[in-house]
């Protein structure tokens, strides 16, 4: 075995986690190529379940999953399926083997909450923490250092579901870089291995999730047309379609035991894995009465069973098409990613649908890793001729007056992103505004998904439609939501607290944070020192390179500023024993470099558009006169 | 507030090359990307997200007909407002809504192939009526009444196919 070799100043390197529904992986990149890391279960998959045990452990990967059947309600699968989602959720109604707890509170019913026999029912950010945390211990033991996460998730998880999962990374200790699409990063890994410029489909059928995601691949860039898909939909339906009929043949009646179903899904999966080669398949299950039968499925069955979920995945992709511009024939090929692309009819079944036959050269259950462990390393570089150009996958909007929605950012837009849109009052004297951000196609507010909530008081009285309320939505390139607004009219320009609607606020996050420290696992300050550090050394490490390069840009007194800053913060790096000296010292140096960093910026952008004369846009139009001529006559005239 | 034009460098046109407009606004994602600007310090990162911004809202609006003719417009000192609104001729009103009601009723019926027909025909009669608007911002002096009224046209066009997507959606 080769092993690297420890360089203790070297930069803890970035890691990335492919936090799947079934089973997570991490991977980085070494000399170049994209590694997975042996997880705690001694293989690149770790299944995504945790045990909570009786003894206040927790399991987590294979140990967890062999409790699946033995204690179904301390167990937790496919929590995936439940980030950013409420108490209410449908997910919630569907066959599974899991308790969920009762929520107390509105506040509480804002998130699932799943009973594992604690004092405090478990949210799925904090199980999905446990499978973070593990995965992060296998890295540090294998890497010594972890400088950073890129987590996937999937496409067309909304701005909830990626809160959600960014929080996660926060619990578990993680400083989350980006959070990648994982049909971007599969695109990425085929990408770059095959060189070839062109549009194509990725089709990425998951364990719980599907994702649609067209693309094009031109000079390096990898630019995302349209993405479509579902979050609830993917090889656990199947397990489902077939427990279900599992469950008739075992005589099964409701109330059905955790216990019966966890067994019922677990065969379900088993009959499932073994059609993949065989066209007949059979278990032995247990039986009302003691007895036990022999449960029999063949592939046509299979076949059957999954139809209906096949065509969920084929509207999906005909408006992907659609939103695309681009019709099936034209593509360049049809990429297929996620373990549940291993069923034969899910294969023939896009065959069918793109008129072609799918690619899936590359490991359908590793490629997202590998490509996001590109995508990572690519993030380090400054002279990289790859990008990836994501959109947003669902609309968002603002409830208007009798609940229908005002769509400012369509969906399939490219991020990141931004938009402004003014409000005004209805009634006289309104001296405040609500207003409700929702994501989602649906034409009704209350259809969408319901992101946040938020006031603006305190605007003096005035007649209707006086008050104009200028809000502000901004997504960045992780599809996160941001949101501003104010008061323009008197110019009260007002923080406006948002209250998200879903999920766990940041206050939940830092208590679930330090109360998972009073266990004893790690010290908070050490770890904020660690963290900053690592920061720092990115700066001094970005700042040289800057100097290396354009240094031209700042004079001799911005240079001398410049210098001066690096140096102080090399050197609270050297001896800071907390975290604030070293903050202090980046904050420094931010301020040094901050205009110096404007004027790289216009370098950076003049030579991206450098040798390209605007006339190489104009199209030939025999005679065409601009409007340029018409505007400058049109000054002219009033001039 | 910088025109769309100025951000991506391009001439202030109605009949700009598709091409030519993506590879622009490449070549300006890949200097102003967030990622590219990963390792460096927060207020930088900013920086570059809200100018990456700027050149996506440009692109967007640039790349779409209704959109590019409405920032010609509002450079010609003429942008669409309250008392300045975009114009469709009525035999085009009449066209669409009688596409509409075949729409529900095919989409009543469940017959896909004509949706997508409908559809199919928006989008023949929007590319038809981009191209006239073409030809009208070239003319010299712009013939504004006729551009408000190609530009009621398209959008009652996009509405029309938006519906068909949607029917679409749920056939």
């Amino acid at each position: 075995m080769l092993l690297d070799i420890f360089d203790p100043k070297a930069a803890p390197r970035a890691i990335v986690i492919d936090l799947g529904t079934t089973n997570s992986i991490v991977a980085y990149v070494r000399d170049g190529s994209p590694a997975a890391l042996v997880t705690c279960d001694g293989a690149a998959l770790l299944p995504s379940v945790v045990h909570y045990a009786d003894n206040g452990a927790t399991l987590v990967g294979r140990a967890a999953k062999a409790q699946l059947t033995r204690d179904p309600a301390r167990t937790i699968a496919s929590v995936k399926r439940f980030m950013g989602r409420d108490a209410k959720d449908p997910e919630t109604k569907r066959l599974g083997a899991q308790k969920f707890a009762t929520p107390r509170s509105d506040e509480e019913a804002r998130s699932v909450r799943f009973d594992v026999g604690r004092s405090v029912p478990i949210t799925p950010v904090e199980v999905s923490a446990e499978i973070l945390k593990s995965l992060k211990q296998s890295a540090v033991d294998q890497l010594r250092g972890v400088g950073g996460a890129v987590i996937t998730v999937p496409a067309y998880f909304d701005d909830a579901q990626r809160q959600a999962t960014k929080d996660a990374g926060r619990l578990a200790g993680l400083e989350v870089l980006r959070l990648l699409n994982e049909p971007t990063a599969a695109a990425l890994a085929y990408g770059l291995e095959q060189k070839q410029n062109g549009v194509f489909a990725v089709y990425d059928l998951g364990g719980g999730t599907f994702d649609i995601t067209i693309l094009r691949l031109e000079d390096g860039v990898f630019q995302v047309k349209a993405s479509g898909g579902d979050s609830a939909l993917g090889g656990d339906d199947m397990d489902r379609a077939i427990a279900e009929g599992l469950l008739e043949q075992m005589g099964a009646v409701d109330p059905r035991p955790p216990e019966v179903v966890a067994l019922a899904l677990s065969a379900a999966r088993e009959l499932k894995h073994a059609l993949t080669d065989a066209t007949e398949a059979s278990i032995e299950l247990p039986a009302k009465g003691g007895a036990s039968i022999q449960a029999k499925l063949t592939r046509p069955q299979l076949d059957a069973l999954i139809q209906p979920l096949l065509e969920r995945t084929g509207k999906a992709c005909r408006r992907a098409l659609r939103d695309a511009g681009i019709e099936a024939k034209a593509l360049d090929g049809v990429i297929l990613v996620g373990g549940s692309t291993k069923v034969p009819r899910v294969q023939s079944y896009v065959a069918e649908l793109f008129g072609r036959a799918p690619r899936c050269e590359l490991d359908p259950e590793l490629v997202v890793a590998y490509g996001a462990a590109l995508q990572a390393d690519l993030l380090t570089r400054d002279d990289s001729e790859v990008l990836l150009l994501d959109v947003l996958p669902l609309s968002l909007g603002i409830e208007t007056m009798g609940g229908g929605v005002d769509k400012i950012l369509p969906r399939n837009t490219t991020i990141p992103t931004g938009a402004r849109a003014t409000f005004t009052t209805y009634a006289d004297n309104q001296t405040g505004f609500e207003l409700h951000v929702v994501q989602g196609e649906r034409e009704l507010a209350a259809d969408c998904r319901s992101l946040a909530r938020f006031s603006l008081r305190g605007i003096p009285p005035m007649p209707a439609g006086m008050a104009r309320l200028e809000v502000e939505l901004s997504v960045d390139e992780n599809s996160l939501l941001k949101v501003s607004a104010r008061e323009t009219t008197t110019g009260i320009s007002q923080e406006i607290a948002v209250q998200p609607s879903y999920g766990l606020t940041d206050d939940d996050v830092e208590r679930m944070l330090i109360e998972a420290l009073d266990f004893g696992e790690e010290d908070l300050e050490r770890r904020r020192l660690v963290e900053t550090r690592v920061e720092g050394e990115r700066l001094v490490l970005a700042t040289n390179k800057g100097l290396a390069t354009d240094a031209d840009l700042l004079d001799a007194a911005e240079r001398a500023a410049v210098e001066q800053a690096l140096a102080a913060l090399k050197g609270a790096i050297a001896s800071a024993t907390s975290a604030s000296p070293v903050q202090a010292a980046i904050d420094g140096l931010d301020q040094a470099t901050h205009d110096w960093a404007g004027r790289r910026m216009n370098r950076a952008v003049a030579q991206a558009i450098a040798g390209k004369n605007v006339v190489d846009i104009e199209k030939s139009v025999e005679n065409a006169t601009g409007v340029d001529v018409h505007v400058a006559r049109h000054r002219g005239e009033t001039a | 507030m910088t025109s769309p034009f100025e951000v991506l460098g391009v001439p202030v046109l109605f009949a700009l090359d598709e091409g030519e407009l993506e590879k622009r606004h490449r070549d300006l994602s890949k200097a102003l990307h967030p990622d590219r600007y990963a390792g460096r310090p927060s207020s930088e990162r900013r920086e570059a997200l809200s100018r990456a911004i700027t050149v996506n809202e440009a692109f967007r609006q640039l790349r779409d007909p209704i959109s590019r003719a409405e920032a010609l417009l509002a450079q010609l000192g003429q942008g669409v407002s309250e008392t300045n609104q975009p114009k469709p001729p009525p035999a085009l009103l009449m066209q669409v809504m009688e596409q509409r009601e075949a729409l529900s009723l095919a989409r009543r019926a469940g017959d896909r192939a004509k949706v997508e027909s409908i559809a199919a025909h928006a989008s023949g009669r929007a590319d038809e009526a981009a191209e006239r608007m073409a030809d009208a911002f070239s003319e010299d002096p712009i013939p504004v009444e006729q551009v408000l009224q190609l530009l009621g046209e398209l959008r009652y066009l996009r509405r029309l196919k938006e519906e068909a997507g949607a029917a679409l959606d749920e056939l």
